[in-house]
């Protein structure tokens, strides 16, 4: 080991790769840790990046570290540095300027980026963006100056929380949804119905059961939108949110097992010894069904990062796996929970729904109907984390059934 | 004493009068006194709650204070750190009201201000000695004490029922 070498090199700056690094420090307090960033500014809060759409927060008060858990010192971040490949039997990483570094244990936590449906012409338009980075914000709220009507393509938590940050800068937002309904990927469209009303409310413009031809551009960007209905909407601004890659190009040749993302047993380790990977970049297992999958959440990334900084640090930590679906948020005015197997049109699960004038919430057990394996709030979301951990412990539901299905469960029927 | 102090709950105790609620709501009232905290408009938020569970069991709950708190990790702002008392708190400043917390926190002791779309949970009362819920439990369902202590005194409790019981 030389002096430009480091015992645990984390590829990825941001939610994985920083609370692994934070992990480590907890339990190794010697060990040179560096982390190697391809962003230019220190590791931040990304789901905060609407905010700089909006004008609510400067990007300075998004900084991650210092703040909640992220206390650990002596982490070195390297900045404005893209890995360009990894060998594994020399434990090196190549950057992309030519630089070499050593390391003893590695991780790949380089996450994820925008996926760009191919079929979609003309995305290269200056005022088409892919929010992904805090660059991109910038360039986003910069754009907004010559903007009067915004187009997002895609009705995913991403594209509504972005068409709230563009709503709030007085803009006219049109939202542009291939799926019968918005959130279609963590929930039903029936479940989705308050929300749609909310988004409405709102000021939004929602177009359901269309997509995106082509995206039409002149001297100063992009002019409008065709849509597969034939329609055209004029518009100065495009946003595409249609989920998301895990980047592991430079991965290829590396000897790292992939699988549309890195592959990983259960305690977080890749194929190779002293490799690890965590975050969107991954493929864990989802703990129910024990099914191989990825997702693309923060708190996700963060759960299976401190796993992986864990075990690199020799405290050997089995990965609980994940949800695909974990999510909470506020859209408008509607709070909503959706966690675990939320879909369940053609499936033996037992399914209880309650819907009132403003709330809604769905139920699902599993065929027996004697574990819990899903649930969704809408309006009312008091005490989701103890449904969220009847799910993902497995208890048996036998002796608080009608509470769950009642949505009046409390800690006190565990404690029998 | 270095140890830091937790509050115990002894659910064989607790009657469900629920004045450990309403000292914690007064507690963290502008006017701190029980009349003031009744008029307030928004009112105040207690952070202690007891729960009921058929047929006829009452549970006081409120934040464990959890070492590994899963709430302090899901935060996707960075709006929950634990002090250098130990105690797990939310800056609403940083808040932004997207619930992760409530969806982790397998107590469900995290509540929602929807005036301020903010979460707010029990703070430990910092300025107080004695935390005011535990104060107010007339029933001594509530203690506030170390570890060793508290279960130093449960062991005691117990050799003595024990021995008393082996005498008979």
């Amino acid at each position: 080991m030389t002096a430009d070498d480091s015992q645990y090199m984390i590829v990825g700056g941001c939610a994985a790769g920083m609370a692994a690094a934070h992990a480590i420090r907890e339990h190794d307090r010697q060990g040179t840790v560096t982390v190697i960033s391809e962003e230019p500014c220190a590791p931040y809060f990304r789901p905060l990046i609407p905010f700089v759409i909006s004008g609510k927060n400067q990007w300075e008060q998004m900084a991650l570290e210092g703040c909640g858990p992220y206390t650990g010192s002596n982490i070195f971040v390297r900045t404005h540095s893209r890995v360009a490949s990894v060998n594994p039997a020399a434990r090196s990483v190549f950057l992309q300027d030519g630089t070499c570094l050593g390391y003893q244990k590695i991780l790949f936590a380089t996450g994820s980026r925008p996926h760009m449906p191919p079929d979609i012409k003309g995305v290269d338009a200056s005022g088409v963006f892919a929010l992904r980075t805090l660059a991109h914000a910038k360039a986003m709220a910069q754009r907004v100056e010559q903007t009067r009507h915004a187009v997002m393509l895609g009705g995913g938590l991403l594209n509504l929380k972005t068409a709230f940050a563009l709503l709030e800068r007085h803009l006219k937002v049109t939202l542009v949804v291939y799926s019968p309904e918005v959130l279609s990927q963590l929930m039903a469209p029936e479940d989705a119905l308050l929300i749609r009303k909310a988004l409405e409310n709102a000021g939004l413009t929602i177009k359901t059961g269309v997509s995106a031809t082509g995206i039409l551009s002149d001297s100063t960007g992009v002019t409008g939108v065709t849509l597969d209905d034939g329609s055209h909407l004029a518009c100065q601004m495009v946003c595409i949110g249609k989920g998301v890659r895990p980047n592991v190009d430079y991965l290829e040749n590396s000897g790292i097992a992939l699988e549309n993302g890195i592959v990983t047993d259960r305690y977080t380790a890749c194929n190779l010894p002293d490799t690890f990977a965590a975050g969107d970049v991954a493929i864990t297992h989802e703990p129910i069904s024990g099914a191989p999958i990825s997702t693309a959440l923060w708190t996700n990334a963060v759960e299976m990062g401190r796993c992986a900084g864990q075990n690199m640090a020799g405290i050997k930590t089995a990965y609980t796996g994940t949800f695909g679906i974990l999510n909470a948020t506020q859209v408008a005015d509607e709070p909503f929970v959706s966690m675990g197997v939320v879909h369940t049109e053609n499936s033996d699960c037992q399914v209880f729904r309650q819907a009132t004038k403003t709330t809604y919430r769905k139920m699902v057990f599993d065929a027996d109907g004697t574990r819990l394996i899903g649930a969704v709030f809408v309006g009312d979301i008091t005490n989701a984390g103890l449904y969220r951990y009847v799910i993902r412990e497995r208890l048996p539901v036998s002796g608080f059934k009608q509470q769950i299905i009642d949505h009046t469960l409390n800690y006190g029927y565990f404690m029998r | 004493m270095s140890q830091p102090k937790e509050i115990f709950v002894k659910t064989d105790r607790c009657m469900g009068c629920r004045s450990c609620i309403i000292a914690c709501a007064v507690a963290h009232s502008e006017s701190k006194t029980l009349f003031g905290a009744v008029a307030q408009s928004p009112g105040p938020k207690n952070r202690v709650y007891v729960e009921w569970v058929a047929p006829d069991k009452k549970v006081p709950i409120v934040c464990r204070q959890c070492e590994d708190a899963p709430c302090m990790y899901a935060c996707i702002s960075g709006a929950i750190s634990r002090n250098e008392k130990g105690i797990v708190v939310t800056d609403p400043d940083k808040c932004i009201g997207c619930w992760t917390c409530v969806m982790v926190c397998p107590y469900g002791v995290i509540g929602r201000n929807l005036e301020t779309r903010k979460a707010y949970r029990c703070d430990r009362c910092p300025d107080r000695d004695i935390p005011a819920c535990v104060s107010a439990c007339p029933t001594g369902a509530l203690v506030y004490d170390t570890v060793p202590a508290y279960s130093g005194a449960v062991r005691k409790q117990v050799s003595q029922a024990l021995s008393k019981a082996e005498g008979e």
